[in-house]
């Protein structure tokens, strides 16, 4: 009970202190929409690295990577490659991306396609496919912050209590504060999980093995078929990882939260840096790696769910409760802080997208200001009494997430890269990709090992090239 | 020329991570002690940024 009150202590002083930090650190509160959901487009260097690695640092990769490496093995390797793809398409992308959103004073990535195909019926599709996707998102985030809380009081805690008080705490924060308080307090988050990753990845291996590689001269003993991927075929096989890097690396910008990203950056050269320099940034992921493969060794025998907590046992098992409350504090910011900018991107396409631009709604700065403070509010609501009611069923809408948001490239891509792309081409294809990728996905049909959601994007990508030959463009948009 | 060159410089860490990766699927030899399927990984993460710098000389925006 002891170690439950310090490590629990520790992680509501790291949460607390975050955002006391965040709110500190905030020059001005933000009444016009562009300050309060696109940061006034003045975003530098540090703060475009922190908001499109957010990205990468969710408790999701957090549990689910070292969760992978225990589980699968080389598979979870995956990660830290198709970030790195995902910054180099992002590098011809993002510029592009925030040239148009300056133009236009665009805010949403619904805004995109009302901007570059002139089309109101796609753009309404297009924000409430992101909109719905991105609740169950929020939900995950709440599971795995629920799994952060329950290490750290040791058992002795209502985590599920926990769990809502602290992210009622963050949603007020996000309604205070918008995507600059998101930014500051990502800093924060990404410092304490650099910090958490060092210790579990290089501490551990170094304390039971005496070095990673001898941790890894066990691993090559005891489960070398985990090191390498299964035959071309084999699920998460050679065939897998190749559709699973290209498609996730292709999507990596897709999500609503990294386009408006790209809209606050306070010019083009900023996110091309960042493009340049983020692949490293993955390089962070080796660590997790050695954490998964670690724990394999440690605490063999876990199955299941409980794979995604292994490096957590060990850590609770063998380590004092501080380093454990620091560890947990950091998954905790990890769940609560990507939060933060789904919950604002979804209110902002809410606000702007479907009252405003369908129904004529809030259209003055300042309204539209309130609404979508409002919809932060209602929305965090909303996603705590979805993920209490139906905590479980809720995974699978995930899928709709995964593999309904990357079908959003090829709108992207081809209306910035082919003048010839044709509304009709688009939206054929990307009604054809979405309902192809869930149906697959829901049914797990992958045919030879291939990725459903690549599958569903050769199809997307065909039909958009096809049909907008076959179609007339209107003048060029861009 | 010019598109040569940057298709090549965007082309190659892309193939190098995705299609190349199944040539590489081995633990052995191992590359400072990691397995070679995670070594080849790491290498090309590391060496990214170096292609995209070359974008951007390339496209004369740095």
């Amino acid at each position: 009970m002891v170690n439950a009150v310090s490590s629990l202590g520790i992680v509501f002083t790291v949460v607390v202190g975050t955002i006391l930090f965040a709110l500190f650190s905030l020059r001005r509160i933000a009444m016009s929409p562009q300050e309060y959901i696109v940061g006034g487009r003045g975003f530098g260097a540090v703060f475009l690295w922190v908001l499109l690695a957010g990205e990468i640092y969710t408790s999701f990769t957090f549990l689910g990577a070292a969760g992978w490496t225990y589980g699968f093995g080389a598979p979870a390797f995956y990660i830290m490659a198709y970030g790195t793809v995902g910054y180099i398409f992002g590098y011809f992308l993002l510029p592009r991306i925030w040239q148009i959103g300056k133009e236009r004073g665009l805010l949403t990535a619904p805004d995109f396609f009302s901007a570059r195909y002139g089309n109101k019926p796609l753009a309404t599709f297009a924000a409430l496919v992101y909109a719905v996707s991105i609740l169950p998102y929020v939900t995950l985030q709440l599971s795995g912050l629920q799994i952060f809380l329950t290490y750290a009081g040791y058992g002795h805690v209502d985590a599920q209590l926990g769990a809502i008080i602290s992210f009622v705490a963050i949603v007020l924060f996000v309604f205070a504060t918008g995507l600059r308080g998101t930014a500051w307090a990502s800093i924060i988050k990404d410092a304490l999980v650099i910090g958490a990753l060092l210790f579990v990845g290089l501490a551990i291996p170094i304390q039971f093995f005496g070095s990673p590689v001898t941790m890894f001269d066990q691993m090559m003993r005891a489960h070398p078929s985990a090191l390498v991927l299964g035959s071309a075929t084999a699920p998460k096989g050679t065939i897998w990882y190749v559709s699973t890097v290209l498609l996730t690396g292709i999507g990596f910008f897709m999500g609503p939260h990294s386009v408006a990203a790209a809209y606050s950056a306070k010019d083009a050269s900023v996110l091309r840096r960042n493009a340049m320099l983020l692949p490293v940034y993955q390089l962070i992921m080796l660590l997790v790696f050695f954490a998964g493969f670690s724990a394999l060794l440690i605490a063999p025998g876990l199955t299941g769910t409980a794979v995604d907590q292994s490096f957590l046992v060990v850590v609770q098992r063998f380590y004092p409760s501080w380093v454990l409350g620091f560890v947990c504090a950091a998954g905790a910011l990890c769940s609560l802080i990507p939060s933060t900018a789904l919950l604002l991107s979804a209110a902002s396409i809410l606000a702007k997208n479907i009252a405003g631009d369908l129904f004529s709604i809030a259209l003055s700065d300042r309204n539209r200001v309130i609404l979508t403070r409002t919809l932060v509010a209602a929305l965090g609501l909303g996603a705590l009494v979805l993920w209490i009611a139906l905590k479980t069923t809720l995974v699978s809408m995930l899928l709709l997430y995964y593999n309904g948001i990357t079908q959003f490239a090829p709108a992207f891509f081809l209306g910035f890269f082919w003048r010839r792309t044709t509304t009709a081409g688009v939206a054929t294809g990307l009604i054809a990709g979405i309902t192809l990728a869930v149906f697959l996905a829901s049914r797990s049909i992958a045919p030879f090992g291939i990725n459903p959601g690549f599958i569903a994007l050769t199809l997307n990508v065909t039909l958009a090239i096809t049909i907008s030959l076959l179609t007339k463009t209107k003048e060029p948009a861009i | 020329m010019h598109a040569r060159m940057r298709f090549l410089l965007a082309g190659i860490p892309i193939v190098a991570l995705t299609i190349a990766v199944p040539f590489v699927n081995r633990a052995e030899p191992r590359i400072f002690g990691l397995p070679l399927l995670l070594a080849w990984i790491a290498f090309w993460v590391i060496v990214t940024p170096a292609f995209v710098w070359g974008l951007g000389r390339v496209d004369h925006r740095w």
